[in-house]
């Protein structure tokens, strides 16, 4: 066995286990460990990436020497190992990000616990992308929640105990459903184990037995984890927990809490109940109406909302339609479209979060849609960044967004039923995504009036004297707003920066990028 | 025929019947001590609901005593280890639940989460 | 990989990105300042900037028509997704609408110099103006379906600040409007080629076509639907009914120069993405006689006589301009849609004269708005008397736009009428050349009387006093120039038509 294999254990328990450390820490060398701990994961995953990849296949890691239907398993593939990398690296640019908004927004003494809080929850979802075996993705499911709902509430405001609480509530029930589901499911099986379970249930499948238990079961998993991952109308909790806690808690909970459930339900799938038992089922139908529901409805509210943040978060509804609605196609093609688009989201919406955070730092810390009026003169980067996430999320070329709408069409193309529904949802949800996207655009680059009164108020008189008055009028601003430096805060410059590169490898180079997400995909089997 | 069915397995039923409650108790209740007792309820429903999956009738616990090691005498303890796992969950998330609604006790002086709700968006924007 | 190929997509683009964030000065930002203080501001408060932007625009052109007309080359930048490169290629076509585009863009730079004092902003206009030419530049070379589509919503992307320059209410209500309708658009030509993509050899352009006949077998039901969703997409950018009603709302509110070239070449890209859809990638044969073409005939029909009927109607002139454009168009898709040699040919025609016409004429009107502020078509009795240079570009712009000998457009249209008689169509033979004449008889009715009522303002007009103010030589430079293109390729129409026929010729017959 080579050493490389241990590593996706190892990075497991090495970021549970700096959890506690973190604790014992104070907040500075905390974040230090902190920031270590998800490199040294992060070169870990590279490597096991590298193995898996040069290895061709998959490999089983069995955990305490006990044999295959006893023992808890771990279970390397490509995909696994690439989401590994990706999670890693999106943590590690949220933390970046938001540095300053955690120094001021969490109280002094519990800045550690948010660092216990982020180990956990790197710690989870790294156990749910490696784990071979049901209940253990049980237990780190509900360990995800529980970090989560501690990132949200560190902040200690009405707001977010309010969010905490709305989410831990519809968290709860989904991991109700989805232990329900589990646990019917080994009724009917006797297993836990994925591979075992995906043996069962060929069989089972071939001889027509126990069919609605099976079908119950898969129902109730994937709504479990549907209501978990915020698939409209379970969103209800979202907006406030994402618009109201810590910048770095939002970027991370949008990009990544979700996609852990997601990549689970689709481990669910193809791995331990199998395509084509998911294909005949109806649920993925079901799936794909409220994702396509989710697409518009969720683009409507984005539409309404009068916060940036909460904007942002309702756009995240939408985004989580798509990617239920590559799943509710139940091909490959889909399912690849799906994750691709996980990775699409997670690039973006961070950056989105991060940007807005940027921008409202130019407006006087106010994230008001109103207040941001030309936010992007005054923060350049986090325009830029702004407008490239917007970009990517209305799905233009070049950018993360339009590959991933690229594959979700050529996945809907050809199936018999979905294809016409796929197409408009998509065109509905692409124009809506433009308004509020777009919109907001226009807006940070629109000078305030104030602003324009100001430079020519001083310039009325005199046309001539105008031309001098134009530039000092833009850097001296009246009101909230002031000019943000780039080597203000370097962290969220740095962040923002690699986060843009992310969104534009994304875009402009998928190619391997799909390619390894096909193979990773054809492992599951 | 189906209620013949039913009462052949009314352990399960009962099982699906406290789910059921529960779950609505956590969905609808405004509560929020209501909604954690809920809680508690779904979850001890799939506890129960897990156990008689791993019950075979006329078996004892898979404790060994009277030195009898043959596997036939016990009933699966596969089961009862998720259960004792699922309760330790169970138990953190409850804590963790009623820690929330103490610190939303003491900020809101109610437990109602509409209400808190409301008046969070009275002295917000 | 040819890298003269790159230059002229790439230098504009990194030269107007440049220029956004450069440190150059401006003159105060305008639009307060009341009509006539723009000769005032004529003095060069920014000589750098033109300088800059003179230099980057004219190596670009040089270096795009070097590329052009100097033998085949190819460049492939990096694949984007599994057998998709982005992939440039000169070809006949393109070559074409580069050199269109160059010329006007070249002239409304020379335009925009002085009229921009008026709007300030110069840096945020230029800039994006810049970039806009590189990514035309890329439209133009895309040697393969994905490309283009690339750089046609690029094309809406940086096309959109010079809408809503202004930033007045109305301006960014215009801009927002432009993009959804483009967007729309796009989104219809991106379903077409997910379809396109699954039945066709290749998504690299070639002339008559790549359908892959044994593919498309039993799908061809649902492969129309697809080149139908494209036609009207891409229709979007051309002012085809129904999705035109951005036409007439986003021009009238950009600068001058700015609706001049929207109107004269960005409103053409879509145009080249219908031309590269029907004769380079699905292939006419596959159109011919089926509804797709049919309704494809109507609704450019429908268009050309609504745009003109609406112009008619229209009593401020930049709309008025802009409903012309909506007409004006769909005569050049009517020519592509009769899919029959010399349709074709007069629409490639119609591309390079109407571009010339309309640029010339959206820039008259960015004279009368410069000078004295007059949008309204009433407001411009007598000017003939205070601005003859001017109005008589303005009459012979017009003459060529009507189609009367021995301009540009009567050529094109003469093309268009024999097409149309020629083809197999049915009723829209008849049909199709009996509705261009009566809107010419209307682009008549509603342009020639504006330079009616300049040179012999009547009783009303004459009670101003009309004292003779040119326009000053950079603004009167292009529209000479331009007025002299859409003339002598009526006197001249030997070369351009001949080229249009090759074309024609190779995508119809190959």
């Amino acid at each position: 066995m080579a050493f490389v294999q241990n590593f996706p254990f190892m990075s497991i328990i090495l970021s549970l286990f700096s959890g506690p450390l973190c604790s014992v820490l104070d907040g500075k060398r905390a974040r230090r460990v902190n920031a270590a701990v998800i490199v040294i994961i992060g070169g870990m995953s590279i490597c096991t990436l590298r193995y898996v990849i040069s290895a061709g296949r998959p490999y089983v890691y069995r955990m305490g020497h006990f044999p295959a239907p006893w023992g808890n398993e771990i279970r390397v593939g490509v995909l696994e190992a690439f989401m590994a990398c990706f999670f890693c690296a999106v943590t590690l640019l949220c933390m970046l990000g938001g540095i300053r908004e955690r120094e001021a927004q969490i109280e002094e003494g519990k800045q550690n616990l948010y660092y216990v809080m982020v180990n956990l929850l790197l710690c989870s979802l790294l156990a749910l992308i490696y784990t071979n075996d049901l209940f253990t993705a049980y237990v780190f499911v509900e360990i995800n929640t529980i970090s989560a709902c501690g990132l949200i509430m560190i902040r200690q405001t009405g707001r977010t105990f309010e969010a905490a609480a709305r989410y831990m509530i519809m968290s709860l029930l989904g991991s109700g459903l989805l232990l329900l589901g589990i646990s019917y499911l080994y009724a009917v099986t006797g297993h836990l184990l994925m591979s075992d379970i995906r043996q069962q249930v060929q069989t089972i499948a071939a001889t027509g037995q126990y069919h609605i238990s099976l079908m119950v079961a898969l129902g109730l998993m994937s709504v479990g984890l549907a209501i978990k991952s915020a698939l409209y109308p379970f969103h209800a909790w979202l907006p406030d927990a994402y618009g109201y806690s810590t910048l770095s808690s939002s970027a991370i909970l949008s990009s990544l809490v979700s996609k852990g459930y997601i990549f689970l339900l689709v481990k669910i799938f193809y791995r331990v109940v199998g395509a084509q038992v998911v294909r005949e089922s109806k649920v993925v139908n079901v799936l794909f109406v409220f994702g396509i529901a989710g697409m518009i409805m969720g683009s409507l509210s984005a539409i309404r909302e009068g916060n940036l943040r909460r904007m942002i978060a309702y756009s995240s509804v939408a985004q989580i339609g798509y990617i239920y609605m590559g799943l509710g196609l139940a091909t490959e093609a889909g399912s690849i479209a799906s994750l691709y688009h996980v990775l699409s989201h997670g690039a973006t919406k961070s950056l989105l979060f991060v940007a807005a955070a940027g921008l409202a730092d130019a407006s006087g810390g106010s994230d008001k849609y109103g207040d941001i009026t030309g936010a992007g003169f005054r923060n350049r980067l986090a325009g830029v960044a702004f407008t490239v996430g917007s970009l990517s999320m209305v799905g233009m070329p070049m950018f993360s967004g339009f590959i991933s709408k690229l594959l979700f069409a050529q996945a809907a193309v050809g199936h018999t039923h979905k294809m016409f529904p796929t197409v408009i949802a998509l065109a509905i949800s692409t124009v809506l995504n433009a308004v509020y996207f777009m919109k907001t655009v226009i807006r940070i680059y629109t000078r305030r009036p104030m602003e324009q009164a100001g430079g020519s108020g001083a310039a009325g008189p005199s046309p001539d004297a105008g031309a001098h008055a134009g530039m000092p009028g833009t850097e001296s601003l009246p009101g909230a707003g002031r000019q943000v430096s780039l080597w203000e805060q370097p962290a969220k410059t740095a962040a923002l920066l690699c986060f843009i590169l992310l969104n534009l490898i994304l875009g402009l180079n998928s190619d391997p990028i799909v390619r390894l997400i096909q193979s990773g995909f054809e492992m599951f089997e | 025929m189906h209620l013949e069915y039913l009462l052949n397995n009314y352990e399960e039923a009962v099982a699906m019947i406290l789910f059921g409650i529960g779950f609505s108790n956590l969905l609808l209740q405004k509560n929020l001590i209501k909604k954690i007792i809920g809680l508690n309820i779904m979850d001890t429903a799939t506890y129960l609901f897990l156990a008689l999956k791993g019950y075979i009738a006329d078996r004892k616990a898979p404790v060994v005593v009277d030195g009898i090691t043959s596997a036939e005498a016990y009933i699966n303890p596969i089961p009862s280890g998720l259960v004792l796992t699922g309760i330790v969950v169970s138990v953190s998330v409850t804590a963790l639940m009623l820690s929330l609604t103490i610190r939303l006790y003491r900020r809101y002086h109610t437990l109602d989460l509409d209400e808190i709700t409301t008046r969070l968006r009275k002295e917000g924007k | 990989m040819d890298a003269l190929l790159l230059v002229p997509i790439a230098l504009p683009l990194i030269g107007g990105a440049a220029l956004l964030v450069s440190s150059f000065r401006e003159s105060v930002s305008g639009g307060r300042r009341g009509p006539g203080a723009g000769e005032a501001a004529a003095s060069p408060h920014w000589p750098w900037l033109g300088r800059y932007v003179a230099a980057v625009l004219g190596i670009s052109v040089v270096s795009a028509l070097a590329a052009a007309w100097t033998g085949e080359r190819e460049a492939v930048l990096f694949t984007l997704l599994d057998g998709i490169p982005v992939y440039f290629r000169v070809d006949a076509l393109g070559r074409l609408f580069v050199t269109v585009a160059s010329v006007i863009w070249m002239l409304a730079m020379l335009f925009g110099f002085v009229y921009m004092r008026r709007e300030g902003k110069e840096k945020r206009y230029f800039g994006f103006y810049l970039m806009l030419y590189g990514i035309l530049m890329g439209l133009y070379f895309a040697g393969n379906l994905v490309t283009m589509y690339l750089f046609y919503e690029l094309t809406t992307l940086a096309s959109m600040p010079l809408v809503l320059h202004s930033g007045k209410r109305e301006s960014i209500m215009a801009a927002l409007k432009y993009l959804f309708y483009s967007l729309c658009g796009a989104y219809g030509g991106l379903f077409g080629i997910f379809f396109l993509h699954r039945y066709c050899g290749s998504l690299t352009f070639a002339a008559g076509g790549t359908l892959d006949p044994a593919a498309a077998q039993g799908h061809e039901g649902i492969l129309l639907i697809a080149v139908f969703a494209a036609l009207v997409g891409f229709g979007a950018k051309a002012g085809m009914l129904p999705l035109h009603a951005w036409l007439p709302t986003a021009h009238p509110v950009a600068p001058s120069p700015a609706s001049a070239v929207l109107s004269a070449v960005i409103v053409k890209s879509g145009v080249l993405a219908a031309i590269r859809v029907v004769f380079y990638i699905v292939g006419p044969e596959f159109l011919r006689g089926t509804w797709v073409q049919r309704a494809w005939m109507g609704l450019a029909l429908l268009t050309v006589f609504t745009g003109s009927l609406l112009a008619y109607r229209e009593r401020v002139f930049k709309k008025r301009l802009a409903y012309s454009t909506v007409s004006q168009v769909s005569y050049i898709l009517f020519g592509l849609s009769l899919l029959t040699e010399d349709a074709f040919a007069g629409a490639l025609f119609h591309v390079a004269v109407h571009a010339a016409a309309k640029c010339g004429l959206f820039l008259t009107a960015g004279v009368f708005a410069y000078h004295f502020g007059y949008t309204k078509v009433e407001e411009l009795a007598g000017m003939g008397k205070r601005m003859p240079g001017t109005m008589w570009c303005y009459l012979l712009l017009s003459l060529t736009l009507v189609g009367i000998p021995p301009t540009g457009g009567f050529i094109s249209k003469w093309y268009l009428a024999e097409g149309a008689l020629q083809s197999d169509a049915g009723a829209f033979a008849w049909l199709g050349p009996a509705v261009l004449l009566l809107s010419a008889l209307l682009t008549a009715g509603y342009l020639l009387p504006v330079a009616m009522g300049g040179f012999f303002p009547g009783p009303r007009g004459s009670a101003e006093p009309l004292e003779r103010r040119e326009a000053p030589p950079a603004m009167l430079l292009p529209l000479v120039m331009l007025a002299a293109l859409a003339v002598l390729s009526g006197i001249f129409p030997g070369g351009l038509a001949g080229y249009a026929s090759d074309i024609a010729g190779a995508v119809l017959s190959p």
